[in-house]
């Protein structure tokens, strides 16, 4: 009621629960609008959110690439990019035909200053006073490219205007570098006109680990190193580099996937209820939990990180014959907090592994007491809630139940909540929700500065041992869980993968 | 599908797992069936055609809002089309006894489920419904109680129960009340009601009662509020700068919009007098509102219904037009659904 009447305080018409967040007119100034990202995740995102009717009838999109091309071959470019990776509906011509003539495009080299003068020229041109940067490049232009709109003073916002930069990851490939990084962008921007996206924050299924813990009483009184046994977060693919073998070989798993992705979600299950749900609030929870994360010591690294290579990866397009970069990783990681001291984090993530699945599981403490262990016909089960990211996105809960027919035998059991049963149609893709988010001001779902330092901090001596170290690669079949090694891993404190 | 099913709850209760049994074989290409489910709605239909526009717009909001569907034929007499008591004032006088020509029938049910394949899946998604056709020996309210006794074991458990009450608000309303009584939310439509102050005043009473009640003639009007609320962020007026307002309505009829768009306002601005006029001029759409002016000492911001689905924004350094949002009656469901909750501003508004 109380955030009620603040709006209702600052617009007498307001009415959240009917009217969507609205976007003001604006243009997104996309560079590296030629590649991959933009063509299929942010043109079929922007054209959902058209389609939608999220999107100002105004609202502008300023491509940038070095290749030469007209505003029309652009914009021809883009359609068929929607068209092809449209995955939530058929395509619509007459859509296409109100966006496409606010659709821009303007070539030049991004070390190139005339190039940003050119920018800023059809800013002005198109007469949009909002502007979002979005940095769809490689990493290495990152710092250039804000330079760049430094010196074009593009990065300057007016009064009632704004200017924001969102940016891809990854932030720097170690500690240093992020913080160079995060220097350099706020030569031109203030912090909170930095958006730094990680698009696991933007799925349903990891937005709802909030809805789930504390919007229900009964799931809060248990999450914590009472009845928690350990928590499990996989992310598994089922592919290979496909192609990217080249970016693929300079990230690693760990960079790629554990560093960003997985610890933030890891900071979304374990992180405290912040006081209120607020961009900063719930970012400094996060941020919290982050800098609570037990940094392993040099020495420490081989008993809590695995890292692994599929056979076959040094095959791939771009790869060196000797590569030592890892396709698999997997790491345990302590909490050192009163919440969570002494329960382990397992968190894993490779490619070419047996199937295509994100999952958080959380495993529960057995009873203090077996009263059914005469009756058992198999090892007693732990009680486990799961929380699926994808495919299928939903919770379960498996527990003991007692199989049907005479005597105490018992089974465990699943109790499932599909999204699907019940919300029916789709929900947004994940740069649906983040590009509104970031059009309207709203960082809930963005990393802050001090989150990717903390995150930094937890790899680096994982990296720093395993750039060191002369890898026994490749070190699993395609097809596998990894590395026995990594079973291994848990196995020493007393735990087991979940390899279903 | 439609199958058969006996009258008693637990028959129809079994005949629906014997649905879903039946749809998970049926399904031949193995993507498998998902059963949806996530409320119970209950919606008032006429005779067979309109149950059969109700279920084609269910169909339609299965996609949102999966739920089990309970249609309740409310055909007394065997007159035809209407519900609720139409214009031949046959049924609905609450005396209890059959119409003219009504057969002494027993109550009857269908069972009946929707799917739909999401974009791209493999699985089909399907929600249940039952069909109700009242026994004509009990009309009237002893009919309807009849048939809120029936529904209770129907419900989804322990999710929310929403009532659709298709058809005009009148003279027959209390003939609901035992329909009512079981809904956590009552969605009626107000658009057509003969009286528009008196459909107000009833729903008003729900809601000073404890019922949370929703009106799809206000939601109607969410892209005209939407529109007002956008110029309030922009600051093209100071809101406490506005000295007074007008709301006008042509089509000859005074409805439920112009009541609530001057009651919103009045809300926001309780400084401001609002004016409701009308006006000379045929009601582009249903609710025949034409346009909303506010007035302050130094200017005047006017909003006007233009071709096109538009509201024309002239007025304080504006000149543009505004694209409102379709308003069919599957768009205003799946909005009013997805408020089970408080609704602070409606209710403010009612009570207003």
């Amino acid at each position: 009621m109380a955030a009620t009447e603040e709006i209702l305080a600052a617009n007498p018409f307001a009415d959240a629960l009917r009217f969507e967040r609205r976007v003001p007119e604006c243009a997104m100034v996309i560079f590296g609008a030629n590649g991959d990202l933009t063509k299929r995740k942010l043109l079929p995102a922007l054209y959902q959110l058209a389609h939608d009717r999220r999107l100002p009838a105004a609202f502008s999109i300023i491509g940038n690439s070095r290749t030469p091309m007209s505003d029309e071959a652009f914009r021809e470019k883009m359609r068929e990019s929607v068209k092809q990776f449209l995955d939530d509906g058929p395509f619509s011509d007459e859509l296409w035909g109100r966006m496409a003539p606010n659709i821009h495009y303007v070539a030049g080299d991004m070390s190139d200053p005339a190039m940003y003068r050119a920018v800023a020229e059809k800013v002005v041109e198109i007469e949009q006073p909002n502007v979002l940067f979005y940095l769809s490049t490689q990493p290495s232009y990152y710092g250039p490219v804000v330079d760049g709109l430094g010196s074009a003073s593009m990065g300057e916002s007016r009064p009632g205007a704004f200017r924001r930069l969102v940016i891809e990851k990854p932030f720097g490939h170690d500690l240093e570098s992020a913080r160079a990084l995060n220097a350099r962008i706020h030569a031109v921007f203030e912090e909170n006109e930095v958006y730094r996206i990680d698009h696991y924050l933007g799925k349903e299924t990891v937005q709802n680990i909030l809805a789930f813990r504390f919007g229900n009483g009964i799931f809060e009184p248990l999450w914590n190193r009472r009845y928690v046994n350990h928590v499990q977060i996989t992310a598994a693919e089922s592919i290979g580099v496909e192609g990217r073998g080249g970016y693929y070989q300079e990230a690693g798993a760990l960079r790629d996937m554990i560093q960003n992705h997985l610890l933030q979600v890891m900071a979304t299950v374990a992180m405290e209820p912040s006081a209120v749900f607020e961009p900063d609030a719930v970012r400094d929870e996060r941020a919290k939990l982050l800098r609570s994360v037990k940094i392993v010591t040099p020495e420490e690294v081989p008993q809590y990180a695995v890292a692994g290579q599929y056979r076959g990866f040094r095959d791939e397009p771009g790869v060196r014959p000797d590569s030592q970069t890892e396709t698999f990783a997997a790491a345990t990681f302590f909490v050192d907090n009163w919440r969570w001291a002494g329960v382990p984090f397992f968190i894993r993530t490779g490619k070419k592994l047996p199937k295509r699945a994100t999952e958080i599981a959380i495993q529960f403490n057995m009873p203090p007491l077996s009263l059914f262990t005469a009756h058992a016909t198999s090892e007693p089960q732990p009680s486990l809630l799961i929380l699926r990211i994808q495919p299928e996105e939903g919770i379960s809960l498996r527990f003991q139940s007692k199989q049907p027919g005479s005597g105490m035998r018992l089974r465990p059991v699943s109790m499932d909540f599909n999204y699907g049963a019940s919300f029916g149609e789709r929900s947004p893709s994940a740069y649906e929700t983040l590009l509104v988010d970031a059009l309207t001001g709203d960082a809930t779902l963005y990393t802050r500065q001090d989150m990717v330092e903390a995150s930094w901090k937890v790899v680096e001596p994982i990296l720093n041992d395993w750039a060191a170290r002369q890898q026994e690669f490749p070190n699993y079949d395609p097809g596998t869980w990894g590395p026995a090694k990594a079973d291994h891993m848990l196995l020493r404190l007393g735990y087991r993968w979940r390899n279903s | 599908m439609t199958a058969a099913a006996g009258v008693h709850p637990e028959q129809i209760l079994t005949d629906l797992r014997e649905l879903w049994t039946s749809l998970a074989r049926d399904q031949a290409d193995g993507g498998g069936v998902l059963r949806a489910c996530a409320m119970t709605l209950a919606v008032t239909a006429g005779d067979a055609s309109d149950a059969e526009l109700v279920r084609r717009t269910l169909g339609v909001l299965m996609h949102s809002h999966p739920s089990r569907a309970i249609i309740v034929r409310d055909v007394v007499g065997g007159a035809g089309g209407t519900i609720g008591g139409g214009a031949d004032g046959q049924v609905g006088n609450g005396a209890g006894a059959p119409g003219p020509g009504a057969a002494v029938q027993q109550m009857e049910a269908h069972i009946f489920a929707e799917c739909w394949k999401p974009f791209g899946s493999n699985q089909q998604i399907c929600s249940e419904g039952i069909e109700i056709t009242p026994g004509a020996g009990a009309p009237g309210n002893g009919g309807m109680a009849e048939v809120a006794r029936f529904i209770v074991p129907l419900r989804a458990p322990d999710l929310p129960f929403v009532l659709w009450r298709r058809g005009a608000l009148g003279r027959d309303n209390r003939r609901y009340d035992a329909l009512l009584a079981l809904a956590d939310k009552i969605i009626f439509d107000t658009f057509d009601a003969p009286d528009a102050a008196g459909a107000l005043t009833y729903m008003r009473a729900l809601q000073t009662a404890g019922r949370r009640v929703g009106d799809l003639n206000w939601t109607r009007l969410s892209g005209w509020r939407e529109v007002i609320a956008h110029l309030f962020d922009d600051v093209a007026l100071d809101p406490d700068a506005v000295t007074s307002a007008n709301v006008s309505y042509g089509g000859g009829r005074l409805t439920t919009s112009a009541l609530y768009i001057a009651a919103w306002i009045r809300s926001a601005l309780p400084g401001a007098p609002v004016i409701v006029d009308a006006v000379n001029a045929p009601a582009r759409e249903p609710g025949g509102l034409v346009s909303v002016e506010f007035t302050s000492a130094s200017d005047r911001l006017a909003l006007r219904r233009a071709e096109g689905d538009c509201v024309e924004v002239t007025g304080a350094g504006r000149n543009y037009h505004s694209a409102l949002p379709p308003v069919n009656v599957e768009e205003l469901m799946r909005e009013e659904l997805g408020l089970l909750g408080r609704d602070p501003v409606y209710e403010r508004v009612l009570a207003a």
